[in-house]
Order: C-alpha cells, then structure tokens, then sequence
C-alpha cells in the first residue's frame, strides 16, 4: 500500500505500509517530516492533519464527529483536510497523495 | 536560592526520597546532565522536551521491544506497552478504535453517575478521602464496566492491579509480591473468559480481543497481557491524576479561584495538571544503536528513562514551565507520553477526570487537603498519592 506525502516546498515522498493502516501511521513509521501523530491515532490531537488531494477526496469516509469537531478547532484547514490517523488504508486508497500543512498545532 | 542547586544531578527512581519531590532533581537533570547515567543500575535518562519527544517519535532507535521499564521484566508476551511494529500496530490496531472520543462519549453518563454515587454519602459529612473513597474506586468501575467484569470484584481487582506496579525500596527488579498479584490477574482473566464462553456474546472490549484471538491475530499469551495492560494502566494513573489535581488545586488557591469563576477552564486545567503533575513520570526504552547526544554517547543495548514529567517542566519548552496556570492548555504535553505508544486510553481519561473533578468541585468548592495525613504509592514510572484526604463545608443540597 502507497502513500505520498508532499511537503509544503513541493517535495514529495512515498512510502509503503501494510493495509489496515493509517495515513498517520505511515507517516510516523519512516518519520515523515510534518506528521507527528502525538496521540497515537485516537483522534485526539490534530497533529497529523493534512490535505488530501482532490482525486482521493471521494473514495473516503467523511469524517465522524470527533474528527469534525478537530480540524474544526485548526486553524489552517481547507480543501481536503484531514486527520491521518482516521484514514484507515484500504485498496482503495492505495496510492493515496496528502499534503503536509506548514505546521502541526 | 535552595541549597539543592548545588546537589550533583541525580535521578534514582528506586529512592522512595525522590518521590516526594523529584522536581528539583529534574530540573538539575535539565540543566546539567541531559544525558543521565545512573551508574548504580547501568540506566541512561533524558529529561529534556526535545530529547524525549524526538525518542518517542524515533521508535527504531528508541524501541520499546524489551520492555518500557528500566527493569528487564519478563517480556515473553508482546504488549502494546513492549512491542514495535510491525507487532505493536497489530495490536494497537485491534482496540485502537474503542477508545477515541467518539467511541467513549457514550460513558459519560455512567462514569456521572457512578461518580456521583460514590460521593453523595460523604456531601453531608464534610470530609472525605479523594483516593479511598473516590478516585481509586471511579477509574476501576469504568474499566470492569469496559472490561465486562462484575462490579462486586472491584476492589479484589484494584488490590491485585495496585500490588503489579509497586516496587520495593532501593530493589531494582519486580518484587515477588507483584508477580504474584500479576499471577492473580491473569488466573482471574481466564476463569472470566471460560465463563464467556457459557454466556451469549457481548459487545465489549474483551469481546473484541476474543474475536481477534479467533482470528489468530492475538495469540492467547498477548490476549493475557492486553487484559493485564487494561486493567492496570487504566486504572492506577487516572487515580493518581485525580489526587495530583485536587492536591495541585489545593496548593493553588488562585487557580482554584480561576476554575470555580469559569468551568469551560476544566478541560485545559485537565491538561495543564498532565503537564506539570502528571501521574506517568518516565517509560523507558532500550536504545538499538549507539546514540550520540549532548556530547554524550548512550552504547546500543542500554535502557533509557524518558522522563517524561521533567519534558513537560522544561523551560526550554514552556514559558514560566515550573507554574500551575491552568489557561495555558498545553495540547503538545508528554503526559500520555506520545507518538506510536502515546496512552491509548487517554481520551477515556480526560472524560473520567472532567466529569469527576466537575463533581468533586461542585460538592466541595471549598475543600482543604490535609497535607499532615498525605501518603503516595512507590513505583519508578507513576506518582501519586494512596490517601488525600480533605474537609469541605457540609453540603447536603448535592445531588440532593
């Protein structure tokens, strides 16, 4: 399973993980700059928001509330935010590109 | 200026002396010896913010394979506590749904009402002990409710959970007692699952393990130590932060004030008291290749204390670090540690200590500690105290 990560200054990096993981977790296991994932993946500290591209934006499940009510408490969020540890990777997402904000917290 | 400043930096978690206060050691931790070699024990520490939050993050230098005590405990059975992935994804992944906020909103009711139960009949005395009779009884109830055990082996549970975690003075190792209560546990664990087994199936966290299990993605050994891991850790450090909070409440009146003028403030004071009392002081890791770190070099193989309570008192990283200022909202604390093994159960505590400190507060706004009759448990990894007790002005009109 693919996910590319793409840095603010364009520079992107694909990493591969098992299915059944997380945006997040994919991240965090190469240690992908920009995702930090403080809390582990229990939807509790918005620190590995990041924007999913267009393409990919429909083939997930919106977000529960809880996840709402986190990215609505960020500051820079818009087209395609997320948090990566809700974005559980199925064969459908394989390939997944997310960009990576600025700045966590 | 304390005299302690001129004391050489020291941590020994096995000296009962430090558990009193090990702040000022931590602070000369920080600012003198970043990277700690305690050469009793052939132990390193890091005590700084960067440092323990960069070895959370670096999971394959700082690995938690063998173990996140100093100690070599017996780790036979991966944990989510003692495993690295690809083998602490497997397991994390197999509850880690069970415990976001959204999943354990719908507690809230039972832990109000369980909390409210346990301090209505001390309302009209005006005295009551935040430990005995409350903070160690609220967090285990959750968890046998979580757990599906009955709510009348609570206190047998709290017993055998609170002997696990307890180390004898100056010993470095698990004393015989722990193993023996841990012993209990897992006899008592099994006997609940073979009487599953007889009952129809139920919805809850245990459940789900079993059915992992049935899928072979839990062996029966990590099935054991998952339970174990459940029952302890859930239930000794939300005790201690409920005891650490009210006593930190008590010590600052002006932040007391603050919290009364404005409950909205609760949920930041919950963090704030994580941050700068918060019950898990260190967890440790084993580094997999030598670490070169304030011109220090920490040898590959050795363990690591993350102390994490001195990370979060470090002025390097908060203003004013060494003050309880419960506005502050510090959300990038390392008091659930952080990263991959960041407490899963976090979410479930915040709701137990919101709902029980909002409780707590409104029987008794104006509770005074008795600070002559305090006592604390001793363990190198969590603090807090066994007995808080306090007196308030009678209250009879709560939850009248």
């Amino acid at each position: 399973m693919k996910v590319t990560f793409i840095q603010p200054d364009g520079s992107e990096q694909t990493v591969e993980v098992a299915a059944g993981s997380s945006v997040m977790e994919a991240a965090v296991f190469e240690m992908v700059d920009g995702i930090i994932g403080m809390c582990g993946g229990i939807c509790s500290c918005a620190t590995c928001h990041c924007f999913v591209e267009e393409a990919w934006r429909d083939k997930l499940r919106p977000p529960g509330e809880g996840e709402a009510a986190m990215l609505e408490a960020l500051d820079d969020t818009g087209l395609g935010s997320r948090l990566g540890c809700q974005i559980v990777l199925t064969d459908a997402l394989d390939g997944i590109r997310v960009r990576v904000p600025k700045e966590q917290m | 200026m304390s005299l302690h400043e001129f004391e050489a930096p020291h941590y020994d978690p096995y000296d009962y002396r430090h558990h009193d206060d090990p702040y000022p050691d931590y602070k000369r931790l920080r600012d003198h010896a970043p990277v700690f070699h305690n050469t009793k024990f052939d132990f390193y520490a890091l005590s700084r913010y960067e440092d323990c939050f960069r070895a959370v993050r670096d999971f394959k230098t700082f690995s938690s394979a063998n173990g996140s005590n100093l100690e070599d405990i017996n780790v036979e059975v991966a944990t989510i506590l003692d495993s690295d992935p690809p083998v602490h994804t497997r397991l994390r992944h197999i509850i880690v749904d069970l415990f976001t906020p959204d999943s354990i909103a719908s507690l809230e009711g039972s832990v109000r009402q369980l909390a409210i139960e346990l301090l209505a009949p001390h309302a009209r005395t005006g005295s009551i002990n935040v430990i005995t009779d409350f903070a160690a009884r609220l967090p285990m109830a959750i968890i046998c409710r979580l757990l599906g055990f009955p709510r009348e082996d609570e206190d047998m549970l709290r017993g055998w959970t609170d002997m696990a975690v307890h180390r004898n003075e100056g010993e470095f190792g698990v004393p015989i007692e722990s193993r023996e209560a841990m012993g209990k546990l897992i006899e008592y664990f099994e006997q609940d699952i073979a009487q599953r087994a007889k009952l129809p199936p139920r919805q809850d966290v245990i459940a789900r393990l079993l059915s992992a299990e049935s899928a072979k993605t839990l062996s029966h050994g990590e099935l054991m130590g998952f339970m174990l891991i459940l029952s302890v850790a859930g239930n000794e450090t939300t005790t201690k932060l409920l005891g650490n909070m009210t006593y930190q409440l008590h010590r600052h009146r002006d932040q007391r004030d603050l919290l009364a003028s404005d409950t909205m403030l609760l949920p930041s004071a919950i963090e704030e008291t994580m941050r700068y009392d918060g019950p898990t002081q260190m967890m440790a890791r084993t580094v997999t290749r030598d670490v070169e770190l304030h011109g220090e070099t920490i040898p590959a193989g050795k363990k690591v204390a993350l102390i994490f309570t001195s990370a979060n008192r470090d002025e390097r990283k908060y203003e004013n670090a060494e003050s309880y200022d419960i506005r502050r909202n510090p959300r990038d604390h390392l008091g659930f540690g952080g990263g991959l093994h960041s407490c899963v159960g976090a979410a479930l505590a915040r709701l137990e200590a919101r709902v029980a400190m909002k409780e707590l507060l409104t029987m008794m706004p104006d509770f005074v500690v008795d600070e002559s009759k305090l006592d604390r448990m001793h363990s190198p990894n969590v603090r807090g105290f066994t007995t808080v007790p306090v007196s308030f002005t009678p209250n009879a009109g709560y939850a009248a």
